[in-house]
């Protein structure tokens, strides 16, 4: 492998970790508070890169006004999908596992029918190649980079400097003590449910112009999104990031290296390989 | 014991007309049949591990290695279709332990993930290992199965296998269910930190009711195999996964009858859409309609409705103490 392979490698697959590191967060968020794994994730990551090719492809929206129409309106879904499916539940936690993966499937055999049965392809939105180091990067690829670290930033200070940020830890911490405060538990979860949901949707309408969109395409990243947070401990934010970044880079560099299924089995055997010595993963802590 | 009679007559009954589906349905039938068997099988195979509160969203992987290591045995070794079976169900056992071992010390939710990701692993390596699976142009050309040096070649004669094969499977599980070990996983299930204080190795009862899945998986995918006669590896993959554990949910997880009851129920319902997507928009319709208003899957339908007629009969205002 070259250094300018490398090089390129490198910056693709970080990149690729910040999109992960996205779909991560959300679902350590929720774990953390709620001890539920969004198995929704990736149909939401779908539904995200499909509202980027209806409202700025078909319907010639800007791409930053259709993007934060994805965020917004998965993000409501969200919040209606802890209320009718969550909250009903009353945190039995498998059930709501298993609703979810119903939920999953439901967005994503109904995507057929009403998406279509061909790949659709979002054009890009920057196009061209930049230089860097004597590697020519695709801007498109480049411009995720700092998208994504303004919304990870954006979550930070919302979760540590604000007061329903505060709640969200607060119920982190204890549930119930946080509801003897005062803290209006079913809303902040729902709010949780929308941040994530918002999030997924975030990944998604960055990578449509990158790959094809169908109905199943949120697979991978939700795949990914599990072993990076089993990887960095449920429920750790830090541990999300590193976790993202790391599993980013190996996709990216043992790909080019290997091809993109040996990357995968590589990165899964890596998790067992952990969960072996460190059944918390890198950052976390026994439930 | 009133009740345990009136199962014993409605499972009788059921038996009956299970052998009466050849002489009188058509080939359609038979083979809808035979998938159901499969189908019961691998439901009923889930069971023990959901006892014990581990919730395995990657049981497709067992059927799938069971399905293509009894295929493989037989086509390429000419292996008898009795040790070809044994064959597959030892391997899916064999491979169920080095993954269940570690991810067996995760609890619940990081265990869930875990067997997602497995799912995958195992529908790639299919796919990749081109030489000995041919990958996605799929394995054709298995023989059929045959029992005692005789090829069963007619579909009823296999039908007949699929459902001597369910109900042997079926009585071994509703034993151990009901033996001391049954009970150990259920308690293991309900509070594991108390039956650990009070002397259960949990990490290896866990381990055995995930092996006996495992096992039972690769019979049914071994079956699959000889019956289908083709093997194509996206066919093994999440969706088929998630329907495993929707028939559990669908059927009720309280009693043993409930994985048999949803795997029946939504197999034959659903069969009209099969292929389709509506086959699946179906399927999580049903599972999130049942999660939500029938927490306890069909199985307690009956006793719903009896205590709702009472309750009306009754004209209480309080609602009926059944639910």
């Amino acid at each position: 492998m070259t250094f300018a392979l490398l090089v390129q490698s490198a910056i693709i697959g970080t990149s690729l970790g910040s999109i992960y590191i996205l779909m991560a967060l959300g679902l350590t968020l929720m774990f953390g508070m709620m001890h539920i794994i969004n198995f929704a994730h990736g149909a939401v990551y779908m539904l995200g890169a499909f509202v980027i090719y209806y409202v700025f492809f078909q319907g010639g929206a800007p791409y930053f006004a259709a993007f934060v129409v994805a965020m917004i309106v998965l993000g409501i879904f969200g919040y209606l999908v802890e209320r009718s499916i969550y909250r009903p539940i009353r945190g039995g936690i498998e059930p709501t596992l298993v609703a979810l993966i119903a939920l999953t499937t439901f967005l994503q055999a109904a995507g057929y029918p009403v998406f279509g049965q061909l790949d659709k392809h979002v054009p890009p939105v920057f196009p061209g190649t930049r230089n860097i180091l004597g590697v020519g990067i695709s801007i498109e690829r480049l411009m995720i980079i700092p998208i994504a670290a303004a919304l990870v930033v954006a979550l930070y200070l919302f979760i540590n400097r604000t007061r329903l940020g505060a709640a969200m830890r607060a119920i982190e911490q204890d549930k119930e003590a946080a509801a003897l405060q005062g803290v209006n538990v079913n809303v902040v979860n729902g709010l949780a449910f929308a941040i994530g949901f918002a999030l997924a949707a975030a990944s998604g309408a960055l990578m449509a112009p990158i790959f094809k969109l169908d109905p199943m395409m949120g697979e991978q990243p939700l795949l990914k999104a599990f072993i990076i947070i089993i990887l960095g401990g449920l429920g750790s934010i830090p541990g999300a990031i590193l976790g993202g970044l790391m599993l980013g880079l190996i996709d990216s560099i043992v790909a080019t290296a290997l091809g993109a299924e040996p990357a995968f089995l590589l990165s899964f055997v890596f998790i067992i390989l952990l969960l072996l010595f460190r059944p918390t993963g890198l950052f976390g802590y026994a439930p | 014991m009133r009740r345990r009679a009136g199962a014993l007559g409605v499972l009788s009954v059921l038996i009956v007309l299970a052998l009466l589906v050849p002489r009188f349905g058509g080939d359609y039938y038979v083979h809808i049949f035979a998938l159901v068997f499969t189908n019961v099988i691998l439901a009923a195979s889930l069971r023990p591990s959901l006892t014990c509160g581990q919730l395995n969203i990657g049981h497709s992987a067992f059927m799938s290695i069971g399905a293509y290591a009894s295929a493989l045995l037989a086509k390429n070794l000419a292996v008898p279709f009795e040790l070809s079976l044994l064959g597959g169900a030892v391997l899916a056992t064999l491979v169920g332990v080095v993954i269940g071992y570690p991810s067996l010390r995760l609890r619940g939710v990081y265990f869930a993930m875990v067997t997602v990701a497995f799912v995958e692993v195992i529908r790639l390596i299919a796919q990749l290992w081109v030489s000995l699976t041919r990958g996605m142009s799929g394995l054709s050309g298995i023989p059929k199965p045959n029992l005692l040096g005789m090829t069963l070649t007619t579909k009823a004669g296999q039908y007949y296998l699929g459902l001597a094969l369910m109900l042997i499977v079926l009585l071994i599980l509703w034993k151990l269910e009901h033996s001391r070990l049954g009970l150990i996983w259920k308690s293991i299930g309900m509070a594991d930190n108390l039956a650990q204080s009070l002397g259960v190795d949990i990490a290896r009862h866990k381990l055995l009711a995930f092996m006996l899945g495992c096992f039972f998986a690769g019979i049914a995918g071994a079956f699959y195999a000889h019956f289908i006669r083709f093997l194509f590896p996206p066919e093994f993959g999440f969706l088929m996964a998630t329907n495993i554990l929707v028939y559990n949910y669908v059927g009720g997880r309280g009693h043993f009858a409930g994985a048999i009851v949803g795997a029946i129920f939504l197999s034959l319902l659903s069969e009209p859409f099969r292929g389709s997507p509506y086959e699946t928009i179906f399927f999580s319709i049903a599972m999130l309609l049942t999660i939500l208003f029938l927490p306890g899957g069909l199985i307690t339908l009956p006793e719903k409705l009896a205590g709702l007629r009472r309750w009306r009969a009754a004209a209480a205002p309080t609602p009926s103490p059944a639910a």
